[in-house]
């Protein structure tokens, strides 16, 4: 199922910093490999997406490492990686052979070891941005995931795009209390985009053998099953920040595409989906094109967060966020509409 | 499940010289399925170029028709026979899950959606005179299109086809029809204990009456065959089972985990599924990690910690 499809100017979008994609659809890291080339035209995708890589090689998670779940599936695949060395030699190569962009997708289990990532990847030709994947755990604070702290994600963030001179993109981790404040402070680091979600934490349980079904107790779910949830945090992301927002977590076709679009995505990512069906992502970018000529849009860009609703309580609006991020307690009015703090400096708070 | 057979080294084939044809992902026609055995089912399927793909490969099914999402995961199955002359080929299997009662229930001339074929092959040796297959349950699939090709090329076929019980065994029709020498055996006979198992395949490689065995379905055959070849020599080539999410190798779903230090386990779906198995291990070859996952009913089960420091995502 290789076939061409005519790309549609309408579905052209820019992610900032110079991102310019002919369309809003790309994979999700980890779900996504040069492999997928002989089977369909990756020249047709809005950008490709390489698994998370490690400075140093690593092995992954003892078996099984995949489970299916009702509509998904759980995975602890572990990010096994043979490093940066073996990465830029053999892994990013057949991702040249493309012109759609290649975004690189970087992860550490200590904030230095993403700074190392970014220095070595600067200036790799072909390298187009960097997707840092904060869902590691950080060895140096107890094990506890990287994304779920902000102080350390703008740390991170901030590091990265001292070091990389391009687009930088965070990706957050769902399993936080409140992910504005994360993509907040991401942006403070100065994250050029923000995608949203990876996997939530979960697990399975075989009543017979009376183990969990993946080889670490946890796992991470994915696929249609998580989508209501991811797609409410897409949301709360992209009234929160002012920079693009990549949106993903149970995509499989254009109709869910659209839903995280006017939910505020600029961009979606598909992930689960392409196990089912490797012409999961060309088929939603067809299916944007449809959806256009028959509502009659002009433009896939005026459907980015296009979507009503009725103001509910206690509304939290971007201005909200930033100020009780940044002064802790409520905001007068006049508060609320200060600017954007300015980036912290490695081991400061955000200001 | 993927635990992985243990007493046994396990090694890559070496690649092979000549391009071997790419997978594809297409929606093949479904030709026919019928029942074959209790819960059994047998799907012939038509793609000119699956059908000449090479023994040992698999096919990624997706159960359901359409952009139906659950069950979501395509299933991997073993190429049961290949029947180039008409551009189809053949699946078996036994209906255990969501996915395989769906498959089930597809009727010919809808179309499946597929990718394959993806795998390493079983390297059938050019001068073969003699091939013993041993297949159990449902793994009997990936070994049945190897004594067929085998036979096609003139070489005597010895085969071992075991189950659980007597209506579970795969491929007694079929190594019938090449003419085969088979022993058919079953647990709830009580017939499939090691002991007669090797006493039918021990004076075969006595005799040099078979130089290659391939074996796939059962950890404890296959650490059988490997130490009843090891002192004559006997190439042992064995098919792995693992689960599977993309089976072309991206996602890293298949391999077993650690060798060593920080050296990722091959990938099943593309290393493998067939590697070469040896008794004892040598020094030249990996030994995975032999992590036993077999379940011991009642046993106390030590308590994970709530959070070990490994990410848990892909």
């Amino acid at each position: 199922m290789a076939d061409r499809y005519p790309p549609d100017p309408r579905l052209a979008v820019d992610l900032g910093a110079g991102l310019r994609l002919r369309n809003p659809v790309m994979p999700a890291s980890g779900c996504f490999g040069a492999e997928l080339g002989a089977l369909v035209d990756l020249n047709a995708l809005g950008a490709l997406v390489t698994k998370t890589i490690f400075y140093q090689s690593r092995a992954g998670n003892p078996s099984p490492r995949l489970a299916e779940t009702p509509a998904g599936m759980l995975n602890s695949v572990g990010i096994p990686s043979r490093g940066i060395e073996d990465f830029l030699a053999r892994i990013l190569p057949p991702y040249l052979r493309y012109d759609s962009p290649t975004i690189v997708s970087i992860g550490g289990l200590s904030i230095r070891e993403y700074w190392d990532l970014a220095a070595r990847l600067d200036g790799v030709p072909g390298v187009a941005a960097l997707e840092i994947n904060i869902s590691c755990p950080n060895l140096e604070a107890g094990g506890l995931e990287i994304g779920a702290n902000p102080e350390h994600v703008a740390e991170v963030v901030h590091g990265v795009v001292q070091r990389f001179h391009g687009p930088v993109i965070a990706k957050l981790t769902p399993n936080v209390t409140r992910i504005n404040d994360i993509a907040l402070a991401a942006e403070a680091g100065g994250a050029t985009a923000i995608s949203a979600i990876n996997t939530f934490v979960a697990m399975a349980i075989d009543v017979r053998a009376r183990r969990t079904v993946t080889g670490t107790p946890t796992a991470g779910i994915s696929g249609p099953a998580i989508k209501p949830m991811a797609l409410r945090m897409v949301w709360e992301t992209a009234r929160t920040v002012r920079v693009p927002v990549i949106g993903m977590g149970g995509i499989s076709n254009a109709h869910d595409a659209l839903e995280f679009i006017l939910a505020g995505a600029t961009a979606v990512a598909i992930g689960t989906a392409n196990f089912a069906r490797p012409s999961a992502m060309h088929d939603t970018i067809a299916g944007l094109s449809r959806f256009l000529d028959e509502e009659r849009v002009g433009d896939l860009r005026e459907l980015i967060g296009a979507v009503r609703y009725e103001p509910f309580g206690a509304e939290t609006t971007r201005e909200h966020a930033v100020a009780e991020l940044t002064l802790g307690e409520t905001p007068t009015a006049e508060e609320a509409r200060q600017p954007l703090p300015s980036a912290p400096q490695p081991g400061q708070a955000a200001e | 499940m993927s635990d992985f057979p243990t007493g046994v080294t396990l090694d890559l084939l070496a690649p092979r010289e000549g391009e071997r044809p790419a997978p594809k992902f297409v929606a093949a026609e479904i030709t026919a399925q019928y029942e074959v055995a209790p819960e059994h089912f047998l799907m012939r399927l038509r793609d000119a170029e699956i059908a000449r793909g090479e023994p040992g490969q698999f096919v990624m099914i997706k159960p359901t028709p359409g952009a139906e999402v659950h069950p979501l995961l395509p299933r991997p199955m073993a190429i049961y026979r290949y029947l180039p002359a008409s551009d189809e080929f053949e699946i078996v299997y036994r209906v255990i899950g969501t996915g395989t009662r769906v498959m089930s229930e597809r009727r010919g001339g809808e179309r499946a959606e597929l990718v394959g074929p993806v795998g390493q092959p079983f390297r059938l040796a050019d001068d073969l005179e003699g091939l013993l297959v041993i297949g159990r349950g449902i793994g009997t699939c990936s070994v049945t299109s190897a004594a067929d090709l085998a036979a096609a090329r003139g070489a005597r076929v010895y085969a071992v086809a075991s189950a659980r019980r007597p209506d579970a065994i795969v491929g007694v029709d079929l190594y019938a029809s090449l003419g085969a020498q088979t022993l058919a055996v079953n647990d709830a006979e009580g017939t499939s204990d090691p002991a007669r198992v090797e006493a039918f395949v021990a004076p075969l490689l006595e005799a040099r009456r078979v130089q290659q065995v391939f074996v796939c379905g059962s950890n404890r055959l296959i650490a059988l065959a490997a130490r009843l070849a090891a002192p004559f020599g006997v190439e042992v080539q064995v098919s792995l089972e693992a689960r599977m999410a993309c089976g072309i190798g991206y996602c890293h779903g298949c391999s077993h985990g650690a060798v060593g230090e920080s050296e990722e386990a091959p990938l099943v779906c593309r290393e493998g599924p067939v590697f070469r198995a040896t008794s004892p291990p040598s020094a030249l070859s990996h030994q995975l990690s032999a992590v036993s996952h077999q379940p011991t009913a009642g046993a106390e089960q030590p308590m994970a910690p709530a959070h070990d420091g490994r990410p848990t995502n892909s």
